[in-house]
């Protein structure tokens, strides 16, 4: 046998245990391989899975806009004037509730408002929410918790709360039930910052920063109380009040009635005795003939042009004719008068006689440079633009030096009246707080201080002989001066001699000026029978009760020394 | 060695097991502890709003205004007037004290019998 011959190759041949360890070895290499991919994949997701960033927010926008919180609103001393408060909205899901009946039933129990038809429709079907009632109070979720039924549950949502309620109600305006605003500062705080918050998602669950606006709580109650007073006491059918700090332009209070409750929005459309529509912001967005309190403005106005002087005096012994119309005096003096007495007497001639010495064309000039042709730039959205003819007759201007044949809001006479006593410097009315040093910038002079003077002294004149008389009595000590104007109003088409709108334009304390007011009854009767109808019986008597009371708290002191009365008059007059 | 290996990684593997899911577990009792707080929180800043409100409400003067009014035979508050403020500067000097030791010299010397008048004219 030749198998081991000598030279011959070796042929080597693995044994059965060792050509199955190799086979065995490439297997476990493959394995190693794939699980070593296996784990590379995991390990890559689990990497993918830690960085990404996971969306903290609710589904959806709608929870968003929901539970959107409102900044609170804070008056000038850091009162609340609203704020958000926590409260339960019940929603059902259909699709869980077992018995329609029963649970109406029982819902019907704790609320019994609802109509019963559209509570089972609604909770009849498959959807998965719907809303039952939204802003109830904790008190009543607890008991529908105790009924028991299922598929019933809350959300909370942000309620909008003015605990002021009443008295700062045109000021606040109001919120819709998704806490957007409608009406007031609301709604322009929406159109500023708010709005784009709650877009971006970031006011929910955020403490916003409160809102500081300019009113005094205590001002407006006071003056919010002294005017329901006027409405009873006078039989007016409607009252309006405001007041301006005369160094910043701050609107310190403001009133208006009839009004409506702010955490009731829908008594903004209630009918006052069957007259819809009565329950507007008579300050910003009420126009009327303004009447005799005009007069401080063409008086104001004639004396900085230089072409009137206070020594001057005035042919008021007959009325003027313009044409078919003649213009004459109530309970006038027929007489030459000075202009002192011009403005003591209410002289419709004397003013007129002013205002021609002046020139028609300076006059319609002034009244544009006061802002009177167009809106007072201010915070509220409901402003209105006032209506002061541009083609400027003679018979135009004439009335219109009295107040009558133009109609602008009680805002613009104010703002007016707090440049002529503040030397001359006329602000745009703010409701956020503003420092002087704020507001100096943004003045516009229309006035000389010299001219201012003299207003304050015409002011001070009729408080203490004038039509002011009774303001002065009862807001003695103040050295409150003013001026009244009763306004015939307009009924269709025609002056009516029954009907009055009666304002009192004022400032205190005149010897160093701080505030001035403005305060409208519209329609007002005899208190009784002493007293008359007249502006300085019921618009000036209020104004007087408003300061008297508000004056101390904004820290004006009496002084009824008389000295302070003989510094007012300038020196020509001396 | 590959034995021992063996052993200790079974061990790094069977502690490492328990670890993970320890820390998994510890992980998620303080995931819902923290979302147990603030719910908390959640809710009690909503109770804390609402007795705001209620604090602001009750210190409204519309609100103290009739209270006040209400019990005024009690209270008897009425609205400062104008006569009753007063400035410092209104306030008087006070006046100059008698000089005492004068005085007393004075009665003494009456006492005495000295005539102080009588004294002048001596004077001049």
């Amino acid at each position: 046998m030749a198998i081991l011959s000598v030279g011959a190759e070796t042929i080597s041949l693995d044994g059965g245990r060792k050509s199955r360890g190799n086979l065995t070895k490439a297997r476990i290499r493959w394995v190693i391989a794939i699980l070593a991919i296996v784990f590379a994949v995991v390990m890559g997701r689990l990497i993918q899975l830690g960085s990404v960033v996971t969306d903290s927010t609710i589904e959806g926008r709608e929870r968003d806009v929901i539970t959107a919180t409102r900044p609170a609103i804070l008056d000038r001393n850091g009162l609340e004037l609203a704020v958000d408060i926590r409260v339960p909205s019940m929603f059902a899901e259909p699709r869980r509730i077992i018995d329609v009946d029963e649970a109406t039933e029982a819902i019907l129990t704790v609320l019994p408002t609802l109509n019963r038809d559209w509570l089972r429709k609604r909770l009849t079907g498959e959807k998965g929410f719907v809303w039952i009632k939204r802003e109830m109070t904790p008190a009543q979720r607890d008991r529908i918790f105790a009924l028991g039924i299922p598929g019933l549950d809350f959300v909370t949502e942000s309620k909008r709360f003015y605990p002021s309620g009443k008295e700062a109600s045109h000021i606040m305006g109001a919120v819709n039930i998704d806490n957007q605003g409608i009406a007031g500062i609301e709604k322009h705080m929406d159109n500023e910052d708010v709005a784009l918050l709650q877009s971006l998602g970031l006011a929910r669950g955020n403490e916003l920063a409160p809102v500081d606006l300019s009113i005094d709580l205590r001002v407006q109650h006071i003056m919010y109380e002294q005017l329901l007073d006027s409405m009873t006491r006078y039989q007016a059918v409607a009252s309006a009040a405001a007041m301006v700090d005369i160094r910043t332009g701050e609107i310190i209070s403001m009133v208006s009635l009839p009004d409506f409750d702010p955490n009731n929005p829908s008594s903004a459309f209630e009918p006052v005795n069957g007259k819809k529509d009565q329950r507007f912001n008579r300050i910003t967005s009420g126009i009327f003939e303004l009447g005799s309190t005009f007069k401080t403005i063409t008086i104001a106005g004639a004396l900085d042009s230089g072409l009137v002087k206070m020594t001057d005096t005035f042919d008021a012994r007959f009325g003027i004719r313009f044409g078919r119309f003649t213009i004459d005096d109530f309970h006038g003096k027929h007489r030459v008068l000075s202009l002192p007495e011009v403005y003591k007497y209410s002289s419709n001639i004397g003013t007129i006689r002013i205002m021609q010495q002046w020139g028609k064309d300076n006059f319609r000039d002034f009244l544009t440079k006061l802002g009177m042709d167009k809106r007072m730039p201010f915070e509220l959205p409901e402003m209105r633009d006032p209506v002061v003819p541009t083609k400027w007759p003679e018979i135009v201007a004439a009335t219109a030096s009295f107040g009558h044949g133009l109609s602008v809001s009680p805002l613009h006479q104010l703002m007016a009246y707090a440049a002529f006593v503040n030397d001359g410097c006329l602000l745009p009315p703010t409701l956020y707080k503003r420092s002087e040093a704020q507001s100096k910038p943004l003045c516009t002079t229309i006035i000389s201080p010299k001219t201012s003077a003299q207003i304050r002294y015409l002011m001070r004149l009729n408080a203490l002989e004038g039509s002011g008389t009774r303001m002065n009595k009862a807001a003695a000590g103040y050295r409150a001066g003013g001026k009244t104007g009763t306004a015939e109003k307009v009924v269709n088409g025609a002056y009516s001699s029954g009907l009055n709108l009666n304002v009192f334009t004022s400032a205190f304390p005149l010897d160093n000026p701080r505030y001035a007011l403005i305060v409208l009854v519209d329609e007002p009767k005899r208190e009784n029978e002493q007293s008359g109808v007249t502006a300085g019986w019921n618009a000036g008597e209020v104004t007087g009760r408003i300061i008297a009371r508000a004056a101390p708290l904004l820290g004006v002191g009496p002084d009824f020394s008389e000295m302070v009365d003989a510094s007012i008059v300038p020196v020509e007059l001396r | 060695m590959i034995r021992m290996l063996n052993i200790i990684l079974f061990c790094t593997t069977l502690a490492a097991l328990v670890g993970v899911y320890g820390l998994k577990y510890d992980v998620e009792d303080i995931a819902s502890e923290k979302t147990a707080l603030e719910r908390k929180i959640d809710r009690q800043t909503g109770e804390l709003s609402l007795l705001k409100a209620d604090w602001s409400y009750l210190n409204q003067p519309a609100h103290v205004g009739p209270i006040v009014a209400r019990h005024q035979e009690a209270l008897a508050l009425l609205p400062t007037s104008q006569e009753q403020f007063g400035r410092m500067d209104n306030l008087p000097m006070r006046p100059a004290a008698p000089d005492t030791a004068a005085l007393d010299a004075l009665l003494n010397s009456l006492d005495a019998g000295i005539d102080p008048i009588e004294q002048l004219i001596e004077a001049n």
